[in-house]
């Protein structure tokens, strides 16, 4: 590598502008953490609030479209990590192709749930546009799938700015903007990524897992 | 050039099989009626995968130490968070 990485002159080499980068990263993952956090609260409080309503409403949920993409997200995980890690190493080929493949199943994983999407309106089960489920739980159970929609929905929006950023990557790349010494970039993307896999984490077993012994 | 440390493929991919097995885990005690048992189970998998994400995949295991003070400093404010919203519903019902 003959180039020389650009520092910003508040910096004194570039471990400590790589640093910076990524402690602003980790402060802006704070934020989302705590973002998410406010929802997993109102999810707590509508449930302690009427907890057989969501154990029927969760049994409503798709389990093994559900399943799967739970599977999806953390092996596009795998990819991203070894994405961040062929750009590391320089590995220009590798890291183009792990970046797209994040994007990749990124969007299957989103396919997949817009198909659930489709399959809970035609069950008629989407607050405000059809719901037409009856019996003495009726209201919290509408509550769980206002839940469930806004922060799948929510989850989803995370998503698609994801499998954008991997595009982008995968094209700045492919233009040779990263070297051993500069990948930045690839780096955070890949910690914004994982973090929304993380929040996924948690909404798998709290949306489908509910009650289904 | 910089030389940088990165761990080997292999652990990266042990990492991922140990998440799938948590999955199917948390997804098979879904099914056996443990009662208050297996929302707890549910959520102890989901941290321990968590944690795999956040100290393999994101190299917290391996950051700055100020990496591991904003990281915490997050997690630190969730607790508060669903610590105090919960104290209410905790003696409410």
């Amino acid at each position: 590598m003959t180039e020389a990485v650009v520092i910003a002159r508040q910096f004194d080499d570039p471990l400590q502008q790589r640093t910076a980068s990524d402690l602003g990263m980790w402060v802006f993952l704070a934020t989302e953490i705590l973002f998410f956090g406010a929802l997993f609260v109102a999810y707590t409080a509508t449930r302690v609030h009427d907890p057989q309503a969501f154990a029927i409403a969760s049994r409503l949920t798709n389990l093994t479209l559900g399943s799967i993409n739970t599977g999806v997200l953390l092996t596009s995980s795998l990819m991203m990590a070894l994405a961040v890690r062929s750009t590391k190493l320089g590995l220009r080929r590798a890291s183009i192709a792990f970046l797209l493949a994040t994007a990749a199943l990124g969007t299957v994983f989103l396919g997949i749930k817009f198909t659930e999407y489709y399959l809970d309106w035609r069950d008629h089960l989407v607050p405000v546009i059809d719901f037409a489920h009856t019996g003495p739980h009726a209201g919290g159970v509408e509550t769980f799938f206002y839940m469930y929609f806004f922060m799948t929905g929510v989850h989803s929006i995370h998503l698609i700015i994801g499998i954008v950023t991997m595009l982008v990557l995968a094209w700045m790349a492919k233009r040779r903007d990263f070297s051993p010494d500069y990948f930045t970039p690839v780096e955070l993307g890949g910690l914004y990524w994982h973090l929304v896999d993380i929040v996924w984490i948690f909404l798998y077993p709290l949306l489908y897992l509910v009650s289904r012994s | 050039m910089i030389a940088h440390p990165v761990p080997a493929v292999r652990t990266y991919v042990l990492v991922w099989v140990a998440l799938i097995v948590l999955l199917l885990l948390t997804l098979g005690s879904a099914f056996i009626p443990l009662g208050w048992g297996n929302g707890a189970i549910n959520l102890a998998i989901a941290v321990a995968k968590s944690l795999l994400v956040i100290f393999f995949f994101m190299h917290l295991r391996s950051a700055h130490y100020m990496l591991r003070i904003a990281a915490t400093a997050g997690f630190f404010w969730l607790a508060i968070l669903l610590g105090l919203s919960l104290t209410d519903f905790a003696v409410r019902y």
